[in-house]
């Protein structure tokens, strides 16, 4: 590509997917089709929020007809406060997160100044809302992040139009979504820390991976374990595969004292 | 009688060149310079928002001089390429010699065709790694591109400023020493160039993939000692 110059009216301004629409780059045509088809997103990523911030544990199995990988990442670092994780067609989703993650820092670039978390948030939608209504791949992305002018942790979820709603308490996407939710609806409480917030997705994930044929629990025999990440005044951080390791290892000799049966108790 | 508006392609070019030059000339110099493990941007500014130096890549820094408008848009254009270039590709295939190349074209164009010619000087410089070479392209007006390789001084005191320099530089040091040096040349013998009045852009490694950084009034008086 050339010089991309344009006049004061023509000007996409800081917006690079406007921009990529002005001067044709990135972002296939439209396709014939929108919306049926493809609806099991395969996949379960979930959001909690508590006091400091937001963690956020997801699954890494890619599934078909077969499972196509074990490792893969739904959790991506959007910029230094800011995770996205997606759930839908695979291609579309990594693209997304590309356009996410070089929005942001264009931006940024650009005007000399930071995207609010809530500008992010809303920024995204009609990227979804084009992209789920105009073909059969569709992507549900999860965005969360420390908004570092309320000093404080945030979730907003995506409806498949591309609508954005904030969470206060807690939001999972993708397949084993009902079965994360109701652990997470048990579990939640306003007061959580980081430690009981980790430790409340993981079990939330243990269920959908229990229970949802398309999301990959913990994987003992490679060593392989959902990814899980918070987010704080800090910055966004992973927790290290061999911590991860720990825990679900631990919830997993829970259950097996007990024949597989949570017992009552959340645990 | 056919030639009355006659006007000899030589004092057209000089006529242009003129009107640029004094365009260029009203504006404060910027020089940009080498250190041991980085490049460093100074430029005179006595605005605090409206930038003259920019980020434009990871490794990828833009300097204008002239009118704010023209290279303000030139900049734009730059981040805007930078960022399309490594989406189509991967990020270490934004080389700024590919950008320099097309700033060099647009302004020769705009100086030869277009209205007027743009009354600016830019800079693109990078950062080097395994990938690329630490470079520094000056481009003019007029379109002439020049690939220096430890120094560059832009504006209308181009050349004074850059003798003073060039008495001060042997060869690459620390980042104090080198801004220090780019202060007292940018000023001269006469004038202190107060902290506040500096813009300061940095392309140095510190363990990210973007490395450019601006430094604030604190971190410039700080290493002028003032």
């Amino acid at each position: 590509m050339g010089l991309p110059l344009f006049s004061a009216t023509q000007d996409p301004g800081p917006s690079f997917y406007q921009f990529s629409q002005a001067a044709g780059v990135a972002f296939p045509p439209d396709v014939a089709g929108a919306g049926e088809g493809l609806s099991a997103h395969a996949t379960t990523v979930i959001a909690v929020r508590f006091g400091g911030g937001v963690v956020m544990v997801g699954d890494r199995q890619a599934t078909g007809s077969y499972i196509a990988s074990r490792d893969v990442r739904k959790i991506e670092a959007a910029d230094q406060f800011t995770a996205i994780a997606i759930s839908g067609t695979a291609a579309r989703g990594m693209e997304f997160i590309r356009m996410a993650q070089l929005s942001f820092e264009h931006y940024e670039k650009m005007t000399n100044s930071t995207l609010s978390l809530e500008g992010k948030a809303n920024y995204l939608s009609p990227i979804i809302q084009r992209n789920n209504l105009t073909s059969p791949l569709i992507v549900i992305p999860l965005l969360a992040g420390w908004d570092s002018s309320h000093q404080m942790g945030r979730i907003f979820e995506y409806d498949g139009a591309g609508g954005a709603y904030e969470r206060h308490d807690f939001a999972t996407i993708g397949s084993g979504s009902p079965f994360a939710e109701s652990a997470l609806r048990l579990g939640f409480r306003a007061d959580l820390d980081m430690e009981a917030a980790l430790e409340l997705g993981a079990l939330a994930l243990y269920e959908a991976g229990d229970n949802d044929p398309s999301t990959g629990g913990p994987d003992f025999v490679r060593g392989l374990f959902p990814m899980m990440v918070v987010i704080d005044s800090g910055g966004y951080r992973e927790i290290t595969n061999d911590e991860v390791g720990e825990r679900f290892r631990a919830i997993s000799e829970r259950r097996t004292s007990t024949g597989g049966v949570p017992g009552g108790t959340l645990r | 009688m056919s030639n009355f508006f006659y006007v000899a392609p030589e004092q057209l070019i000089k006529d242009r060149a003129t009107f640029a030059q004094k365009g260029i000339a009203r504006g404060r110099s910027i020089l940009a310079s080498v250190y041991d493990v980085g490049v460093v941007m100074v430029a005179e500014n006595t605005s605090a928002s409206l930038n003259k130096i920019s980020e434009v890549y990871d490794r990828i820094a833009f300097a204008g001089v002239g009118k704010y408008n023209e290279f303000d848009r030139l900049r734009e254009a730059g981040i805007r390429w930078a960022d399309s270039t490594g989406f189509t590709y991967s990020r270490d295939d934004v080389d700024a010699r590919a950008l320099a190349n097309y700033y060099a074209q647009h302004l020769g164009d705009m100086f030869s065709e277009g209205p007027k010619p743009l009354e600016v000087e830019i800079l693109v410089a990078q950062l080097g790694n395994k990938f690329h070479q630490t470079k520094l392209y000056q481009i003019a007006y007029e379109g002439t591109i020049s690939d220096e390789a430890h120094f560059a001084v832009l504006g209308g005191d181009a050349e004074a400023v850059k003798a003073r320099y060039a008495a001060l530089f042997s060869e690459p040091t620390s980042l104090d020493v080198t801004l220090r040096h780019a202060v007292s040349a940018l000023g001269g013998p006469e004038r202190a160039i107060p902290a506040n009045e500096l813009e300061v852009g940095v392309l140095e490694d510190r363990g990210a993939r973007r490395t450019f950084v601006r430094l604030n009034v604190g971190a410039i008086s700080e290493i002028l000692g003032t």
